[in-house]
């Protein structure tokens, strides 16, 4: 950490401090120093940059820029910022994709919505936008988006001449003489979901992908400023369904740090116990989904068929079964009857009874073995550079797990170790993603039995302990938290103002976007049946991937 | 002869078959309407790879700007008769993304849907109890509301 | 003629075909479902057994779409002639004793001819379609049908070569307890290569949903989609009869011999289509492809002499 403090002050900067255990908070007086000091830290070990964070300060007439830098190996994290002046023409800066290729969509992104120019970018264009928003930039704060809306009848015939368009044209720039042709995938296919690949293809074999994002984007980052603080937790469990709970408690880690409360460790642990049943019900999918995206369906039954009783125990404690909004600032928001644990306990016994008939007939199951064994190999080095986390990252040997790296809620107080892969095939990341599930499942039991064994002590009280008091008007201030979500690494960006009451900016980076990244250099020179494997293996959630 | 018509009208309404095509969150419960405890296929509901052999188009959740003229394509795509299912609030009135920049608050103004089944997202419960409403519609003979209206007639896709 | 007649349109013709459909997709579907852990079709009728049924007359009823920019007498006449090229084989099964339309001494080569020319029916429907995803159903199964079939036709003239006569009926009746033991590994042989030709799992690469939505199935609805099925399922027939009139003894029982047997055995056959279908992912073309001319073919072979050399030492003697 030294090391990086030093290089960073060989450079004019306008304040470098340490924050957190694992970070080191800087920003640089100019822009201009962005490149050289990138190109310095990256020969030091901080190999990935998370991701790209513009925050727009209206008032000030600044566009200030946030870069997040992680060391997976040395777990040193660097929090970069640099100003902009906001004015379309001033607003240009060095894109940093020729060093780290993981920033190549996360620039596109920040260009799409902030209108930040990335001098040098390979390939700036938009991305996730639909079409009626070509060539101005939502999340600015002047945009304005009830005249934009006004004209929505408008916008909506823009973005289906375009769709038109673009179908009709799809293939125009193709050489007539060569059998390459454009294949659609998605995002009316049975295995896509809202994703679009263009896949360029030569009869069986793909020649480049180019994957079309933005078919579930909500603007969640730009919804939850019109909600408060309370409130926002509805657009952020949106994330993904699939797990909802964990990114609730980046978001309200991140709440908490600005309004400087401490939780109860009933409410720590109950996160614990509640985000990795929701991480348990999300890797059921995932297992299911590698299977189907095979064309064999009886693991995902079999899965559902489980995950139905975890799903269970979220519905007796929060009144939903997917959509449980049960993480709020300052704890959870409801008390536990201890006749819940009924639930979890027959959750519990109904996994320990079915899983080894899983891993009898599918985990063992050679056919599997044979197809997976080989393709979309993601080598250590590939991880570090485009900024991969959670399953993917750790099927290919790289030990960077948030929960131990930089462990959040009660993970601190429980042994976790490391489960790595070696190869990163896309047979390793299912093994991963198995072996992630049974981890999950024990770290259940053990937060089941402590919250027991306190409660049966009276060091705990179920009923009343799983609140404090957050004011409704926070600060200002700003944060970051950082949560292992089921897919990865989630970072939480969080920008409040002078008594708000709502987030000023709230920048969410999904691993998912990071991973799909990955499709054309995963998939170049593959076969087609490769695609559904690959992809699936990735374990991408399309709405994590848009926002 | 009466009779075996009666008999096909009566096979139309008990054989759905849907079109895959997600658009929101909601196909999660959609999922877990076909998993093992809910299993909707005991009252002949069937998922099919392509809208061409599909009966019933289900908006599931939001629909994106984005995604609009896909999924109004894929409605194109299947065979008469058909209908359509929306599900949550989303595919209602925008939902949670009421305020959101990017999502169609009144997707079913555009193409107008026969059953709404209520919930964020709604349960597998209710999702086949809206399916059997539309049942009940093609029993009772009632065009599906998509061929009666909507703003999709207008707009070239 | 009234035979002609009852041949072609109740048994084993056109009714016969039907009823096979509707029941053994019935069975497909509650079979999966109880490997899934699920419950399958159940209100329509006594476990659910009108839902196929009512799905087939559903597809009769549906509009038939005729996609833009194909030629709409290809693309519709191809499935009828898919069907009537599929129920064909059922001619030359002898079904019971004494049961079979057309008694040829040269049954089982008719039989593998009307079955290896279906694939090319469906290629052209792919190739009718006008559609990328269904092209590439086309030439996958083209591709596959001729790996596939060359192990099938080798492994499927083990009995003909054991027992010295291509006539199915006197292949039956020859066929003993000993026999099926000697032709066991060419039944198992039959048996993969049937799953490579009927496009089930670990096979089923023409129809991959996850990577070319319905393969040459695609652009087809309706009726011209029920006649596909109606196709599909003739063939499981055909096939299926096949195997059991060549290896299994057709209708020969245990105690009695008759029609009911020949069921049990087909379904027999089906059921272990279906375990393997609910337990094992599809593998690629180009292992598919290994697998048959590396494996499949030089197998077939060998069983071939396995046969010659039993033949030799059992029953030239005799």
């Amino acid at each position: 950490m030294e090391n990086v403090r030093k290089i960073i002050e060989n450079f004019t900067c306008e304040y470098v401090e340490n924050y957190k255990k694992t970070w080191l908070k800087a920003k640089l007086s100019s822009k201009d120093d962005l490149l050289n000091l990138s190109e310095a830290i990256k020969k030091e070990g901080l190999r990935s940059l998370s991701t790209v964070s513009p925050t727009d300060f209206l008032e000030d007439n600044i566009m200030e820029m946030n870069y997040f830098f992680e060391d997976l190996d040395t777990k040193r994290n660097l929090w970069l910022k640099v100003d902009l002046p906001r004015d379309k023409e001033g607003c240009k800066i060095e894109s940093l994709t020729p060093l780290f290729a993981s920033a190549n969509w996360h620039e596109r992104e920040a260009f799409s919505m902030f209108g930040v120019q990335f001098l040098n970018h390979p390939d700036l264009r938009e991305i996730i936008k639909s079409e009626d928003f070509k060539g101005v930039y939502p999340f600015r704060k002047d945009f304005d988006w009830d005249a934009h809306e006004k004209n929505q009848t408008q916008n909506i015939q823009q973005i289906v001449d375009a769709f038109k368009k673009e179908q009709n044209e799809n293939e125009k720039d193709l050489d007539p003489d060569s059998s390459e042709t454009i294949l659609n995938w998605g995002p009316t296919h049975p295995a896509s979901g809202p994703i679009r690949l263009r896949v360029h293809c030569d009869g069986e074999e793909v020649i480049s992908i180019d994957p079309d994002i933005g078919y579930v984007w909500r603007a969640l980052e730009h919804l939850v400023t019109k909600k408060d603080f309370v409130g926002a937790i509805v657009a952020v469990e949106r994330l993904c369904f699939m797990d909802n709970i964990n990114s609730m408690v980046g978001y309200c880690m991140a709440v908490e740090e600005i309004a400087e409360v401490e939780i109860t460790p009933f409410a720590s642990w109950m996160r614990v116990l509640l985000g990795e049943v929701a991480r348990v019900s999300s890797h059921f999918m995932g297992l299911g989904g590698f299977f189907n995206n095979m064309g064999l369906h009886t693991l995902g039954m079999w899965n559902m068929d489980t995950r139905e009783f975890f799903l269970d125990f979220l519905e007796s404690y929060s009144g939903a079964r997917i959509a449980t909004a049960s993480i709020e600032p300052g704890g959870v928001r409801y008390g536990l009857d201890m006749s819940m644990f009924d639930e979890l306990q027959k959750a519990l016994d109904k996994f320990d009874n079915s899983v080894g008939e899983v891993e009898a007939v599918f985990v063992k199951n050679p056919t599997m073995k044979l197809r997976s064994d080989n393709v979309g190999i993601l080598t250590k080095e590939e991880v570090h550079e485009f900024g991969l986390s959670g399953i993917v990252a750790r099927a290919s040997g790289v030990k960077t797990d948030i929960r131990i790296d930089e462990p959040y809620a009660a993970y601190g107080e429980l042994d976790l170790e490391y489960i790595t892969q070696e190869k990163g095939s896309a047979k390793d990341r299912f093994m991963m993603l198995f072996l992630d599930l049974k981890q999950s499942v024990e770290i259940i039991k053990k937060a089941k039995a402590h919250i027991e064994k306190a409660v049966a002590d009276a060091k705990m009280n179920p009923t009343k302990d799983h609140m404090v008091k957050v004011p409704k008007k926070l600060p200002k201030g700003e944060a970051i938290s950082r949560v292992e979500w089921a897919r990865g690494e989630v970072l939480m960006h969080l920008v409040t103002e002078e008594k708000a009451k709502t987030p000023y900016r709230l920048k969410m980076r999904a691993p998912s976007f990071n991973h799909t990244m990955m499709l054309n250099h995963l998939l170049k020179g593959q076969t087609l049946a490769d695609i559904p494997l690959i992809f699936g293996s990735l374990y991408i959630c399309q709405g994590d991937l848009d926002r | 002869m009466l009779k075996i018509l009666d008999f096909f009208d009566y096979a139309k309404s008990e054989s759905l078959w849907m079109a895959h095509f997600c658009t929101g969150c909601c196909s999660l419960e959609m999922a877990a309407a076909m998993g093992p405890r809910y299993d909707w296929e005991r009252y002949g509901y069937l998922p099919t790879p392509t809208p061409r052999q599909a009966d019933v188009l289900m908006i599931t959740g939001l629909v994106s700007k984005k995604i609009l003229p896909a999924l109004l394509r894929t409605y194109a795509q299947m065979p008469e008769p058909k209908y359509v299912v929306a599900m949550g609030a989303c595919s209602f009135d925008g939902g949670p993304y009421n305020d959101s920049l990017s999502v169609i608050k009144n997707p079913t103004e555009i193409l107008p849907a026969d059953v709404f089944i209520a919930g964020c997202p709604p349960k597998p419960e209710a999702i086949i109890e809206g399916l059997e409403q539309v049942k009940q519609k093609i029993k009772n003979g009632e065009p599906s509301a998509a061929s009666q209206g909507g703003l999709w007639k207008e707009m070239e896709f | 003629m009234i035979d002609t007649l009852f041949s072609a349109f109740v048994f084993p013709g056109l009714l016969y075909v039907l009823v096979w459909t509707v029941g053994l997709f019935w069975f497909f579907r509650k079979f999966m479902a109880a490997l899934h852990k699920r419950v399958g079709p159940s209100f329509n009728g006594k476990a659910g057994s009108y839902q196929t049924l009512f799905d087939l007359s559903k597809l009769l009823t549906k509009e038939s779409i005729t996609p833009d920019g194909v030629n709409p007498y290809l693309f519709s006449i191809m499935p009828l002639l898919a069907v009537i090229i599929a129920m064909l084989p059922a001619a030359f099964i002898p079904w019971m004793d004494g049961l079979v339309v057309v008694d040829s001494d040269y049954g089982l080569l008719a039989l593998v001819i009307l079955i290896g020319i279906e694939p090319f029916l469906l290629f052209l429907t792919g190739f009718g379609s006008n559609n990328k995803y269904s092209f590439l159903g086309g030439v996958r199964i083209l591709t596959q049908s001729i790996s596939m079939e060359t192990a099938f036709f080798l492994s499927a003239l083990s009995p003909a070569l054991l027992f010295g006569t291509m006539n199915l009926t006197q292949i039956v009746e020859q066929s003993s307890w000993f026999s099926f033991l000697i032709l066991f590994p060419g039944l198992a042989m039959y048996f993969v290569a049937l799953l490579g030709l009927l496009e089930q799992p670990p096979f089923n690469i023409p129809d991959a949903e996850q990577e070319i939505v319905y393969g040459f199935y695609t652009e087809y609805s309706g009726t011209n989609y029920f006649l596909l099925k109606l196709a599909e399922f003739a063939e499981f027939m055909a096939v299926f009869a096949g195997a059991t009139a060549l290896f299994l003894g057709a209708y020969k029982g245990i105690f009695f011999d008759s029609y009911f047997f020949f069921f049990m055995k087909m379904l027999g056959i089906a059921m272990l289509m279906m375990t393997i279908r609910a337990a094992t992912p599809r593998i690629t073309l180009a292992q598919m492809l290994s697998f048959s001319w590396k494996y499949m073919v030089p197998l077939a072979l060998l069983n071939l002499a396995w046969v010659l050399f039993a033949k030799s030492l059992w029953f030239m003697g005799a």
